[in-house]
């Protein structure tokens, strides 16, 4: 046991020595590639807390993406000069309290309701990023110009570069996911496990299985909204294409990818999803069909994702010895 | 605001509550019998607006679309149950939901390859193309078939379900699925009609939509917004109830179109949350 924490130890210090050293030896189109599966990843692990670890299948998880995205250009746009940290952390809460009311509905129903009305919301979401087009821009979205980002030690961080970027953004992601970590195995992880497993169970047991349901999707809507406004940041741009359904299904196709079981599923989810689409997008115009394809093929043949098929193979392998 | 046209203006909510109707009839059933929200639903109705298109271009003949449009997308939704929906039962509902959102995703992408994404508009023949004189004003005559048709359907599904054997093992299946297959009748059989059955209504809704909302392809995101709000406000699985619903949100429409523009889809929205505060299961819903 002591021996395998050793190992994770390890393992983990030498992805972060990785992690900071890759502006150093990727090219710029690689880096940028890197970002982006960063900022996914955080998106489809907050995901894989409601549907993998929580039960809850939500159709409409860009609405928060969405809300965080839209407030972190609108807050740098009226006041220009603020902090960048200050920026993520307001659309956070403003997600977050988002993902609250829109729980409060939303939890009372279970299964197949609960999957309808989280994408009416999102429908609703989106027809406001619509409609307010003196605030959000509607169609056109809203570009930002990032300024300099100070920081205590360091002074004044240009921010216009892709590898501050990069730093800026690995540094939340892997911050959040090391919360993410711990906080599953806080007794409030066991209380969603337990509430997964069996809701009746839980409530015999003296669980309030709304109020847990309301907190994960809570603290699910705050970090999909952490990743929205490190979208926005990344792209100097919020656009209608944050919050419609196309994002809501690409984080659901992300996480099934990859497999909604493990915590390293929405990682691998992520890479291999935006690895694919750059490839097969090349190739035929009409990528996103095979992707749908991908989609069916995976939930009728290897619902657990890849993570769950490489663990088949990694068993095979061991059984065979 | 003269009467006249208030009425117009409620003549125009029961046309589209009844298209309405018309969807959601066939996706509250299949879910009352087999649990199963099938998003794919709506993706049916585009299907069936787009051939609709093409039978129309290539024979020139509305009314033969009518008639086999329905059938074809009937068949459609058939291997859709039979091959893909039966294979995920054993995992669960959620996979279900999943399979059938990837199919709507899918489907959507199949349309956009075979017509493209621009609007198509489907012709209406000659006999129900002009407009008649209704209270004072003239009130196109499509609509009016398109009233006629939806009211067909509707007597057609209440003698079918209360009239015939049939009727009776469908009702008892959406009550308890697995009684009724106890008691010897072939349930995954009923399924796969009940299945057929609500995909050709959806196709049928897309046939008599096609001239009159035209057809593009986010008609199906569109309606399903719609749809899902009349599903949760009549309640999963109730027929009478998706048809006070249908009627709720397309009066709610028409009016608010006209009087509050920006709003009209805020108000749906509010109208849905405040009956899932007050009646969480729906109007005619049974608690679950």
């Amino acid at each position: 046991m002591k021996n395998n924490k050793l190992i994770y130890l390890a393992i983990g210090f030498v992805v972060l020595v990785l992690l900071a050293v890759f502006p150093f030896i990727l090219p710029k189109l690689q880096l940028n590639i890197v970002i982006e599966i960063a900022f996914f990843s955080l998106f489809v692990l907050s995901y894989t807390l409601l549907l993998g670890y929580g039960g809850l299948l939500s159709f409409g998880h860009a609405a928060f993406f969405g809300i965080g995205g839209y407030l972190t250009a609108i807050i740098i746009r009226s006041f220009p000069g603020v902090h960048l940290l200050l920026v993520i952390l307001i659309s956070a809460a403003a997600a977050a309290l988002a993902a609250f009311w829109v729980g409060f509905f939303c939890v009372r129903r279970s299964g197949t309701y609960f999957a309808l009305l989280t994408l009416a919301f999102n429908q609703f979401f989106f027809a406001v990023a619509l409609k307010w087009s003196s605030v959000t821009g509607g169609d056109d979205g809203l570009g930002i110009k990032l300024g300099d980002m100070y920081l205590p030690f360091v002074g004044n961080i240009h921010m216009h570069s892709t590898t501050n970027m990069y730093y800026l953004v690995m540094a939340v992601v892997v911050l959040c996911m090391v919360g993410c970590w711990f906080l599953l195995k806080t007794p409030f992880g066991n209380t969603v496990a337990a509430v997964k497993d069996n809701e009746d169970r839980a409530w015999f047991i003296g669980y309030n299985v709304l109020r847990t349901k309301l907190t994960l999707f809570t603290i699910s809507g705050l970090i999909a909204g952490i990743a929205g406004s490190l979208f926005v940041l990344f792209e100097e741009f919020v656009s209608l294409g944050c919050i419609n359904l196309v994002m809501s299904t690409q984080v659901l196709f992300m996480a099934f990818i990859g497999g909604t079981g493990s915590f390293f599923g929405p990682i691998l989810g992520s890479a291999v999803y935006i690895y694919f689409t750059e490839w097969i997008s090349g190739i035929t115009e009409n990528w996103e069909f095979f992707l749908g394809v991908l989609f069916i093929l995976l939930i009728m043949y290897a619902h657990r994702g890849l993570i769950g098929i490489i663990g088949f193979v990694v068993d095979r392998f061991r059984t065979s010895e | 605001m003269g009467a006249s046209l208030l009425i117009t203006q409620a003549m125009h909510g029961v046309v589209y509550g009844m298209l309405l109707f018309l969807v959601s009839a066939g996706l509250t059933l299949v879910f009352g019998m087999m649990g199963v929200l099938n998003i794919a639903h709506t993706a049916f109705y585009m299907l069936g607006a787009y051939l609709a298109f093409s039978v129309a271009v290539w024979t020139g003949s509305f009314w033969l679309a009518l008639l086999v449009v329905p059938i074809c997308v009937g068949l459609v939704g058939a291997v859709v149950e039979r091959f893909f929906l039966r294979k995920v039962h054993v995992h669960g509902h959620g996979y279900e939901l999943m399979l059938t959102y990837g199919i709507f995703f899918a489907l959507g992408e199949v349309v956009k390859m075979i017509w493209g994404t621009f609007p198509l508009a489907v012709r209406v023949p000659d006999i129900l193309a002009g407009s008649i004189p209704f209270f004072g004003n003239a009130y196109p005559v499509y609509r009016l078939f398109i009233l006629f048709i939806s009211l067909l359907v509707l007597a057609g599904l209440a003698l079918l379900l209360m009239r015939t054997r049939i009727g009776i093992i469908i009702r008892g299946a959406v009550f308890d699925a697995e009684m009724v297959d106890i008691l010897g009748q072939n349930v995954p059989l009923v399924f796969l009609g009940v299945f057929s059955i609500g995909s050709a209504l959806a196709g049928l809704a897309g046939v008599a939509a096609a001239p009159f909302l035209t057809t593009y392809p986010g008609m199906g995101l569109d309606i399903m917004i719609d749809c899902f709000v009349v599903i949760v406000i009549g309640g999963l699985g109730s027929l009478g109830g998706a048809l006070l619903a249908s009627l709720m949100i397309g009066e709610l429409q028409s009016f608010g179109v006209v009087f509050i523009p920006d709003l009209a889809l805020v108000l749906e929205f509010l109208l849905m949350v405040f009956i899932l505060a007050v009646r969480p299961q729906g109007l005619f819903g049974e608690k679950g």
